[in-house]
């Protein structure tokens, strides 16, 4: 309770600043609306039915794109982490990925994987996939040699000690890699929505700030998108607690 | 023996006195500053202000100008604002971003022609509108000059998007789309898009809005608040570019020399370059170029024409879309 308490008055805090940034600036409404219009403008975009099909397209390729992309991740970090040779073989592949913008690979991305759904997915998880692949090559890394030493004598194999010991002691490092996964899946649907999509909060924005001029609606399904990344946040976090004994 | 420092000196004095007073421009401490905002990139069809530029059109208009780079919606935004002076913005968005509350005008026609047309193979891309249904299509959105262009044409032939399948490409690399077999047609500038597809071996060929639904081209707009405040400087700087533009017509090698100072990438392609430019020069002429004048029955009609299509809803007239730098 005393935890919603603290998030609404900080919510409350940032309206209020922005607010005032708006009276203190006299901005034009196309330059920065006020919260209030912003909030109007919501209810009409809500009311006309506009939204929901937008929102849906992205939720859609933020579970896809961030369950691909995590799964992929995750198998890749543990051979990295269980194996050097692995790790010199691929790291410097995934390290010149991930140093390459993605914003200029999405449009042959989009092209190559033809432009549907499945181009879209496929953006998103390679945004994702980096912060967790290291993450969990890290947390294999960090186990404890001396209970891995343990298992070894008890005559565990292999896979029994990356089940049993590795996997487990890595989970909160590989918790952090999926907290920045999740919220880098929601910019990755909307990159891949940039590079070719019709449907989406990308493509919201493209046409509500390219087509209408409608700085409210951009500002819409910008809020939309910040409650995306924050409900999924929220999700990780919910699933860390459970899992993860401190 | 050698001259001393004292006789040098008078020397120079007197070389100096006799040269009398040094002809000027406008000095560069009484002009005007103001700041342009063209497309998200130099090209080489920016010609006519960078002509102006290094040609000395905007100088004797008393202005130094200062050329920067934007995307589309910015640029009405900016001049909207006041953080610039003017913008180059394609018509049917000014009536958009009007309509908005994005308080600008249209104050100079750049294009007589409208520069978006449908392109695809030739023998393939269908002259009645109406034979478009069923065929897949790229434009890069729900948005801008090619998708009014791309509704307008679809209106002409009695059809809607929902008779053709869409491909969106926002990144608009729908040519890339096109040579990939993805598309059917794809919306593009006629002055670009058809040599890049002729670059790939594809003879290209159009289907165009001029005699199905004409719409008002790009131009320069301003600043309600600038328009208000100062129209002489507005239709000195109109008039400055159309004396540039009328002098890249008369001779686009002019143009291309000063697009080659400010273009860096014109140095890879020199030769598309130019076939763009003199396409590009053919669509500022249209039927005949006017000096910028703003053709008020056209924008009369592609008025009506946008009402129709949805993209406004008539709440704000067109004369508050447009000036007459004539009457101002």
């Amino acid at each position: 309770m005393r935890r919603l308490g603290a998030a609404l008055v900080s919510l409350a805090a940032f309206l209020v600043v922005w607010k005032l940034a708006t009276v203190i600036g006299d901005y034009p409404e196309f330059i920065l609306p006020a919260p209030e219009e912003v909030l109007e403008r919501g209810a009409r975009a809500v009311a006309s039915g506009v939204l929901w099909g937008h929102t849906g397209a992205t939720l859609l390729e933020v579970v896809l794109g961030f369950t691909a992309g995590a799964t992929a991740a995750l198998l890749t970090g543990i051979a990295l982490g269980k194996s050097v040779l692995v790790e010199r073989v691929l790291s410097p592949y995934i390290v010149a990925a991930q140093a390459v913008p993605i914003l200029a690979l999405a449009p042959l991305l989009h092209i190559w994987f033809g432009g549907g759904l499945l181009a879209r997915v496929v953006i998103c998880a390679l945004i994702v996939f980096f912060p967790i692949a290291i993450a969990t090559m890290v947390g294999i890394r960090s186990t404890d040699p001396l209970l891995d030493e343990m298992l070894r004598s008890l005559g565990a194999r292999p896979a029994q000690r990356t089940r049993l010991l590795e996997i487990p002691s890595a989970l909160p490092v590989i918790f952090g890699g999926l907290r920045v996964g999740v919220t880098l899946a929601v910019i990755g649907a909307v990159v891949a929505e940039w590079a070719g999509a019709s449907v989406g909060l990308g493509v919201l924005i493209n046409i509500a700030n390219q087509g209408l001029f409608d700085t409210k609606l951009m500002f819409v399904a910008l809020a939309v998108l910040a409650g995306i990344g924050l409900a999924f946040y929220g999700l990780v976090v919910l699933v860390e607690r459970r899992l993860v004994t401190r | 023996m050698p001259p001393s420092r004292a006789a040098l000196a008078i020397l120079a004095l007197l070389l100096v006195a006799c040269q009398g007073p040094v002809p000027t421009a406008t000095p560069r401490d009484e002009l005007r500053q103001v700041t342009l905002l063209l497309g998200y990139r130099p090209d080489v069809q920016f010609a006519p202000f960078y002509v102006a530029q290094r040609e000395g059109h905007f100088a004797a208009a008393g202005l130094e100008v200062t050329i920067e780079h934007r995307q589309a919606p910015d640029v009405q935004r900016l001049v909207a604002d006041g953080q610039a002076e003017f913008g180059v913005a394609d018509a049917t968005d000014v009536m958009i971003a009007r309509t908005a509350g994005v308080t600008i005008r249209y104050v100079s026609t750049l294009y007589q022609s409208f520069p978006v047309a449908l392109i695809g193979a030739a023998g393939e891309v269908p002259q009645d509108p109406a034979e478009l249904a069923g065929l897949t299509i790229g434009t890069p959105g729900r948005f801008g000059s090619s998708w009014h262009a791309l509704t307008a044409i679809l209106e002409a032939g009695g059809l809607t998007v929902d008779d053709v399948t869409l491909r969106e490409y926002p990144q608009f690399n729908q040519a890339e789309g096109f040579a990939n077999g993805d598309v059917d047609l794809i919306t593009g500038f006629r002055n670009n898009e058809p040599l890049r597809i002729a670059s790939r071996g594809t003879e290209p060929d159009l289907l165009t809005l001029d005699d199905l639904a004409p719409l008002p081209g790009p131009g320069v707009v301003a600043g309600d608040d600038l328009l208000a405040d100062d129209p002489e400087l507005v239709r000195a700087f109109a008039a400055a570019v159309a004396a540039a533009q009328a002098e890249v017509i008369a001779d686009p090698d002019i143009g291309f020399a000063a697009a080659e100072a400010e273009v860096p990438t014109i140095g890879e392609d020199p030769e598309t370059a130019r076939a763009v430019l003199d396409a590009t020069v053919e669509l500022w002429e249209g039927d005949q170029f006017a000096d910028g004048a703003v053709d008020r029955d056209l924008w009369a009609d592609a008025y009506e024409t946008m009402v129709r299509l949805g993209f406004i809803d008539g709440s704000v007239e067109l004369d508050e879309m447009i000036a007459d730098l004539s009457g101002t």
